[in-house]
């Protein structure tokens, strides 16, 4: 049987990449493949800039309000094909049917609040700043922009800046990651079917080739990246070099205090199962750390019950409606957690459940599955409290109180989410106000921003200045201009 | 069969809401007595199952815990039959009916329960569904 070969999205039309190099997807579940992704290179890009700079002096000058029915559109469109969209995310990605749709109501979420441009953009004024002078910022666009996107959730990241730039005017690329790419084909068959003039938005395959291509462009005014802080780093750095705006999302090693008078309902059980083991502990708000302050009892009293909801989470391929958790992406990456594991229980950790024990639900193939592993006696130093694990690891620190539990947040090199579960006031207002993160959970285990609100994140977990979402990204995507008016 | 996701329960919740109104529409014609009524409730099943359908896609995103939202959820707690003897009369069709209604009241109560807290409207939903299960069983007791 031939394997579909995907094609790039540019000037309105599919084409191919111009390469002899492709790479095999594979459904991380079941071992087969799904199809084919081109590794586009520089011409491949430059392509697509082109396009999208063509495209940009007449979509710029289309009102805010017709470019926002494109949206309503696509949305229209999204809710169509919600399933068929999600299914592809999990055959893709592994994770969870639930955990896919999730991810499609993200994305369209994305959309509505985009879809409100023509009041979003609005600049503002003052009469008579000086007698008879008048001043007025008007926000305008830019240019082209790019999302370099990330393999965990494939098919919404984009979604957090493409359809925010295009509603402000500007147009866009988007390279999708060379791990999961299928769901940007899908999404961008719907962005041709609401007909957008074309170049406005294009879609370019591949791998560091084309992204480096993306961002070594003259013409590109600003890129998005979302994945690792090395890489991130790297980014961020380049496009200081090159003069562009910048949105980086980076990595992650988020923690989960747990103080003795957190309710210890089935509902924060659940929570936390979801934290730490949600999308198989691969995304960038996972709880990584669980730092449990309190004495022996109390902390005998929650690790019971928490290694005890872990170990029965059922794990097997996602499309299998009674799956909680499905596999990690790629074989590469089990291998990576296992070495993780190995290295946790070789620096003195203790190893209380072990997920290199496969228990999995149904005939499906081992190569990219684990369980749940939880590791307690971790101390701030060692690697598995230090490094973002990217797998559904949990590791379990102690403290006496929030004081030091706050201290040892500080400590780790990243700040994108922190929670707490308390129900205590003070404590809860303490953490708010004093942790060094992006995103504060308050008895939220996932501290996931709406789309109407910007994706924080500190530290070596974001670089940049504003951030994706909400009204930062508008920001992002527009530059006030200043317009001082006399008349005599 | 246990049920632990969101996933599951929607495919469950769209069986007992078609093999409920499956039975109302075969023994409609049989029992005139009863006639208005079940098919007036095999046509309010469809009506449920798309508006928790509707509210489930509406509320699920990525950060609701719908893996794990309905630990102690299962489908033997709501099993039924949706067969008749040939000759039974009407007075057994309503206590078939009956027995329909109070075991899906029950599972809905059930699962609005464990998800309490979890998964946005849906609980709600589920209860004011249970509700309207309640009224059935009311209805069925009067005939």
């Amino acid at each position: 049987m031939t394997v579909k070969r995907l094609q790039n999205f540019i000037n309105g039309e599919w084409i191919d990449a111009s390469t002899d190099k492709f790479v095999e997807i594979i459904n991380p579940a079941r071992g087969t493949v799904l199809s084919e992704v081109p590794m586009s290179t520089k011409a491949d890009a430059d392509a697509a800039v082109k396009a999208a700079q063509d495209a940009y002096p007449d979509w710029r000058n289309t009102p805010p309000v017709a470019r926002a029915r494109y949206l309503h559109r696509l949305i229209e469109l999204m809710e169509d094909n919600f399933n068929e969209l999600s299914i592809v995310q999990t055959t893709e990605h592994g994770k969870t049917i639930d955990e896919s749709r999730g991810e499609t109501r993200r994305g369209i979420e994305m959309i509505e609040v985009a879809s409100g441009i023509p009041s979003l953009m609005q600049g503002y004024n003052l009469e008579d700043i000086a007698h008879g002078i008048d001043e007025y910022a008007i926000n305008q666009p830019l240019g082209v922009f790019c999302c370099i996107a990330p393999f965990n959730f494939p098919f919404m990241v984009p979604l957090w800046f493409l359809p925010f730039a295009i509603a402000c005017g500007n147009t866009f690329v988007v390279k999708s990651s060379p791990r999961t790419p299928m769901s940007q084909v899908d999404l961008f068959k719907l962005l041709e079917e609401i007909d957008l003039p074309p170049g406005v938005v294009n879609l370019v395959n591949g791998a560091n080739e084309a992204a480096e291509a993306l961002m070594d462009n003259p013409d590109m005014k600003g890129v998005t990246f979302v994945g690792s802080t090395p890489v991130g780093r790297q980014i961020y750095r380049k496009c200081g070099e090159t003069g562009k705006r910048v949105i980086v999302q980076a990595g992650a090693k988020n923690y989960v205090v747990i103080m003795p008078d957190a309710v210890l309902e089935e509902s924060t059980m659940v929570s936390l199962s979801a934290s730490f083991f949600g999308n198989a502990g691969q995304r960038c708000l996972a709880g990584g750390n669980l730092l449990v302050v309190g004495d022996d009892e109390a902390y005998k009293r929650f690790m019971d019950r928490f290694v005890e909801g872990a170990s029965k989470i059922r794990v097997g391929d996602g499309l299998d409606e009674s799956v909680q958790m499905g596999p990690v992406q790629n074989a590469e990456s089990k291998q990576r957690v296992v070495g993780v594991i190995e290295k946790g229980i070789a620096e003195g950790a203790k190893l209380t459940l072990d997920g290199r024990e496969l228990n999995l639900v149904g005939d499906v193939p081992e190569a990219c599955f684990l369980n749940p592993s939880i590791f307690e006696n971790v101390t701030p130093d060692m690697s598995l409290a230090r490094e973002e694990i990217f797998g559904p690891v949990a590791s379990v620190v102690r403290a006496k109180d929030l004081d030091e539990a706050i201290d040892i947040i500080h400590d780790n090199p990243y700040g994108n989410a922190s929670s707490i579960f308390t129900n205590n006031g003070k404590w809860a207002r303490q953490f708010q106000h004093d942790v060094n993160a992006g995103n504060i959970g308050i008895n939220v285990g996932i501290v996931a921003p709406m789309s109407f609100f910007p994706f924080g994140g500190r530290k070596d977990s974001f670089f940049g200045t504003l951030h994706g979402q909400g009204r930062d990204v508008i920001r992002f995507f527009t530059d006030p201009k200043i317009v001082i008016t006399r008349w005599f | 069969m246990k049920l632990n996701t969101m996933a599951g329960v929607m495919s469950f919740v769209s069986k007992i809401e078609n093999d409920s109104a499956s039975f109302y529409r075969n023994y409609a014609e049989k029992y005139p007595e009863l006639e208005s009524i079940f098919l007036s409730w095999n046509k309010e099943n469809s009506k449920f199952e798309k508006n928790i359908k509707r509210t489930y896609y509406g509320v699920i995103t990525d950060t609701l815990e719908s893996n794990y939202a309905f630990q102690g959820l299962d489908t033997d707690d709501c099993n039924f039959e949706t067969q008749l003897p040939e000759d039974a009369d009407s007075s057994e069709a309503g206590k078939k009916a009956r027995e329909i209604e109070e075991t899906i009241k029950n599972f809905y109560l059930k699962a609005a329960q464990l998800s309490d807290g979890l998964m946005a409207d849906i609980p709600r939903l589920f209860r004011k569904i249970a509700k309207k299960r309640e009224e059935r069983c009311q209805a069925l007791e009067s005939l």
